[in-house]
């Protein structure tokens, strides 16, 4: 696949206003910078080819060749990826308990990931009042004070760019859909570096439905809560339809009605509610607060999995049926509305030569999706 | 000794006009001279202040130019002759203090010297002084050379006295900056003693109250001192005619154009066709003298720059005058053969005159024109205005821009007059959206902060220089704070007047005579008029670009960010390095993805210098000052810094 640079990035995702500020192309020149939940170009740059438009999750990714080089097969449009077992989860009690969302699935797989140096070091998410701050974490007490979910877009790749700088050559990133597919363009060496080695040891992936817009969150909770008071945010699983604000005087509810209108416009242009191209992923599992949904794809996922179940720190059962069902169609809602959404736009499989593509996939993946 | 104060009558010196007008002033005994700087105006009171001590004159920079001519008003009033220089836009500042100046007359001689820029070498404007001298009815006098510039300057005190009125001596960059030989006078024995009478009957001139009320009074007797000076102007040597009796074209000229037109006439031969009527008084013309020579010809050429402020007024006299010299054609501004933009040059007025009087010449042959500019185009090496090498504009515009940039809300930035106005350019990261005069980015900012109940959400920023601060930056903030504006004004403080050759501002602890004196603390005077105050380092760019981000945040009141950094031309900084910089090869990545040359292509600082061979950057270790900011610039830590000295001034 031709790969551009970042003029072909200004056009193809700045402009459109498709960027959602994952981060994979903060720090890898002095060109592109975070702030406030947005990706910044601080002064143009001329190259043709640069990693910065190659990494970037909305800039033409060919679904095929992604899923041929990390599962040795075509892109399917199975509603939840290529994957193992599906199962659903909790922290063992080896990882102990603590201020976690759901079952802290992900908080006990990074940390057993750390502590058995599967990993080098942990790319995650802080937070800072509700702004999320990207977090390069290597000491597995550390990885707690990241937990839960921020619902707001996250450069968090941006952590991730500067661990590989530093050195790190085993690292694991938690990432959301966005996020995970960057990582996998990045691991592709699409600009075909000489003395490329995939510096990334494991994903796990986290179920998204959308995230929102930081200056837009921020005004709109600005107006009603404290900031400064608040000490997590939660979505409840479904039919709770409410996002919960719980702050140092106490816990408030706001509609998710509300709150679906700070979306931005790129989140609905996304395929992807499962991760899929992460070595687990992990959500929330519907009617059960306290447990997770656990999706295994590759064989160094499913490795740590149970040898995290085996040392104590993961609780793995099996998922109702009712609830996996479930999954799917949710799952294939939001791949079939997208991928309408982007045909609609032009911007599916487009063979024109002046137009770059947003997604590429074979014909009939994408005929089972819509159908 | 200063060269200027060499009292030997009849010695002769190579003197910058400038300089030449200082020594008429010292001929005249001039004893208060005071100034804001601005070029091309700056050596008048700069010359002044270094033989202050010597020939005992009180000289000053002072805060403004308004401020600067009170001064020097102060000093006429109790029998002082004084003076006060500018530049042309100065005039601007002044003139609501000059035109009651002017209705209230003045003592001992003063005057006004105002040098103005045609073609704004170093202006953002062309502004005319000219237009003042008739607007505020007062003589007006343009030197011709250099000797000149002298006689005229002391006599220019003496008419002032004559007529108890201030006197405006015009310059051009042209008279001022360039140099000619100069015959010294006698420079007098000082014994003066000031004293501001004011007890007297309250209309006397001498011994009454200085106030131009009653007006209908004192209008009256302002313009009976100008057909005064009109009377004394048909007889003064400063206006000559060289040419035939009745020459083919009459111009008519004044100031740097007499010597274009001279030079015109004598490339075109035309010394028997063409008369040359040199005015060195202006306004008010002499009527008389202007019937005289307006007499001899029917065809007339006004020579001069910018606005046809010469050509008007002769056109009015000779409409009046038509029934006695009859109908007079007129080449200048008005029928385009002289431009109304821009300097002229002895071309100009070459192509001028043939064209007039149908001489195939051209003072440039188009094929040596195009041939010039081919080589030019294909010889020379493109070069922009940029900042000096470690300049602290270079690091605060380029924390300004990052933090904008990064706010992402289309935040601009309001400017006005210092080297800073560079910014417009790339070498300031055309950070500048707004550049008029002296501290009107801050008022205009005062503005734009007032406008968010009509949707206005953009971020704002002004910047103002340390001196510009002082100069009218300090008004626009009070109105500013007083009505609760919401923007960030950076203080870009260099320590000094550095643009026009660091003269001291009230911010520092010295005067323009070399005198210790108090310091008015910027800092604290933001503090006092209740803005919020942050100081940083701007070489300090990851600190400094945060703290705007935060400032910028703020949704009410005004923020002051003080950048506080000397200019790395300032003789305390000069020919000091703190760092030794040098690069990494090995490590320096160049034009690959990853940097993009960003210290040579973006940053561009002129002691970064790109080697084309090697495909790495170098350092130019002849005019790098080793401010070190270009090692936190570089993406790949290639830029390499090593103190070299301990502790920097």
């Amino acid at each position: 696949m031709r790969i551009f640079g970042p003029n072909e990035l200004l056009e193809d995702v700045v402009k459109k206003d498709l960027c959602i500020g994952c981060g994979a192309c903060i720090y890898l020149c002095p060109y592109f910078r975070s702030y406030m939940g947005k990706t910044a170009m601080l002064f143009p740059c001329t190259l043709t080819e640069g990693r910065c438009w190659a990494y970037c999750p909305k800039t033409e990714v060919d679904l095929d060749d992604l899923s041929k080089r990390f599962f040795d097969r075509p892109y399917d449009g199975d509603p939840l990826g290529f994957h193992g077992s599906v199962k659903i989860s909790r922290a063992g009690s080896k990882f102990g308990t603590g201020s976690f969302q759901a079952g802290g699935t992900v908080s006990a797989l990074m940390s057993f990931a750390l502590n058995k140096g599967y990993i080098d070091a942990a790319v995650l998410t802080d937070r800072d009042g509700i702004l999320p701050v990207p977090r390069l974490v290597t000491d597995p007490d550390d990885v707690l004070r990241c937990s839960c979910s921020k619902y707001t877009a996250s450069p968090t790749l941006s952590a991730l760019n500067q661990a590989i700088k530093e050195g790190y050559n085993h690292i694991g990133v938690v990432a959301t859909p966005c996020q995970g597919l960057a990582i996998a363009k990045m691991r592709s060496n699409p600009t075909r570096i000489d003395d490329f080695t995939d510096p990334v040891g494991l994903v796990v992936g986290l179920f998204c439905t959308w995230a929102l817009d930081f200056r837009a969150f921020d005004a709109f909770i600005s107006e009603r809560i404290d900031v400064d008071k608040i000490t997590k945010v939660n979505i409840p699983p479904p039919p709770a339809e409410i996002m919960e604000i719980y702050t140092t005087d106490g816990k408030q509810e706001i509609p998710l009605d509300e709150i679906r209108k700070l979306v931005p416009d790129t989140c609905s242009y996304c395929i992807d509610m499962t991760s899929e191209f992460s070595d687990i992923s992990v959500g929330v599992l519907e009617g059960r607060p306290d447990m997770n949904t656990i999706i295994v794809r590759t064989k160094r996922g499913q490795d740590i999995v149970d040898e995290a179940e085996k040392e104590g720190f993961l609780v793995l059962d099996d998922i109702p049926e009712e609830n996996l069902e479930h999954l799917m169609w949710a799952a294939n809602n939001k791949k079939k509305r997208a991928l309408i959404k982007a045909e609609e736009d032009g911007l599916i499989n487009t063979n024109q030569e002046d137009k770059r593509s947003y997604l590429r996939l074979n014909p009939e993946a994408l005929k089972n999706i819509v159908a | 000794m200063s060269y200027l104060i060499d009292n030997n009558e009849g010695a002769r010196y190579l003197l910058m006009g400038n300089e030449s007008i200082v020594r008429g002033a010292l001929e005249a005994g001039v004893k208060v001279a005071a100034g804001y700087p601005g070029t091309p105006s700056s050596e008048i009171i700069e010359s002044l202040s270094k033989v202050g001590k010597e020939m005992d004159i009180y000289v000053e920079w002072s805060v403004n130019e308004k401020v600067a001519m009170e001064v020097a008003a102060a000093g006429s009033f109790a029998g002082l002759r004084s003076l006060c220089a500018m530049k042309q836009n100065g005039v601007n500042v002044a003139s609501d203090f000059l035109l009651h100046l002017a209705g209230s007359g003045t003592r001992a001689g003063m005057v006004i010297v105002p040098c103005d820029d045609p073609g704004a070498l170093s202006s953002v404007n062309e502004g005319e002084s000219r237009y003042f001298a008739r607007l505020v009815e007062i003589p007006l006098l343009e030197p011709g050379d250099f000797q000149e510039a002298k006689d005229m300057a002391k006599w220019a005190f003496e008419l002032s006295e004559e007529l108890r009125q201030i006197v405006m001596l015009r310059s051009v960059t042209r008279m001022s900056h360039a140099s000619g030989n100069v015959v010294f006078g006698k420079l007098p024995v000082s014994d003066v003693h000031a004293e501001f009478k004011c007890d007297g009957f309250v209309l006397d001139p001498m011994e009454g109250i200085m106030t131009s009320a009653p007006v209908d009074y004192r209008h009256t007797q302002q313009q009976e001192k100008l057909n005064k000076a009109r009377e004394i102007f048909e007889d003064c040597p400063f206006n000559t005619y060289d040419g035939p009796d009745s020459p083919e074209l009459l111009i008519i000229t004044s100031s740097a154009c007499t010597l274009y037109s001279r030079e015109a006439i004598s490339i075109l031969g035309l010394k028997d066709r063409v008369g040359l009527l040199k005015l060195g008084t202006t306004w008010p013309l002499p009527p008389k003298l202007l019937k005289k020579y307006l007499s001899m010809t029917d065809r007339i050429m006004i020579v001069e720059e910018v606005l046809p402020f010469l050509e008007e007024n002769v056109k009015i006299l000779a409409a009046e005058m038509a029934p006695e010299i009859g109908v007079k054609t007129f080449y200048g501004k008005n029928d385009g053969k002289i431009p109304m933009v821009g300097e002229l040059n002895p071309d100009i007025v070459v192509n001028a005159i043939a064209q007039t009087l149908g001489i195939d010449y051209k003072a440039m042959p188009d094929e040596y024109a195009n041939k010039a500019q081919g080589v030019a185009m294909a010889g020379t090496p493109s070069r922009e205005l940029t900042f000096c090498p470690g300049c602290p504009h270079r690091a605060s515009f380029w924390s300004i821009h990052n933090a904008l940039e990064l706010d992402g809300r289309k935040g601009f930035v309001c400017g006005d007059i210092g080297c800073y106005t560079l910014a417009i350019l790339p070498c300031g990261f055309s950070s500048l959206k707004t550049t008029h005069s002296m501290g009107s980015g801050t008022g205009i900012a005062s503005g734009f902060g007032k406008l968010g109940g009509f949707g206005f959400d953009q971020p704002i920023l002004s910047v103002c220089g340390d001196s510009t601060f002082f100069h009218t930056g300090i008004s626009a903030l009070v109105n500013a704070v007083h009505h609760s504006s919401n923007f960030t004004m950076v203080i870009l403080d260099n320590s000094g007047t550095a643009m026009t050759g660091f003269q001291p501002h009230p911010g520092l602890k010295v005067n323009a005579l070399g005198d210790e004196v108090p310091s008015i603390d910027i800092e604290e005077v933001c503090r006092a008029l209740g803005a919020r105050v942050e100081v940083r380092d701007p070489f300090d760019l990851e600190e400094t670009r945060k703290t705007i981000n935060q400032l910028i945040e703020d949704k009410q009141g005004v923020n002051v960010l003080i950048l506080r950094q000397i200019c790395a031309l300032s003789p305390e900084k000069k020919g000091k390095k703190k760092y030794e910089m040098t690069i990494d090869e090995e490590i320096c990545l160049g034009e690959n993805c990853g940097c993009n040359r960003v210290c040579t292509r973006i940053f561009r600082c002129p002691g970064l210098v790109w080697d084309k061979e090697k495909e790495v950057t170098r350092i130019d270790e002849v005019i790098c000052t080793g401010c070190g900011v270009c090692a936190d610039i570089c993406p790949a830590g290639a830029i390499k810094k090593s103190s070299v000295l301990k502790e920097v001034a």
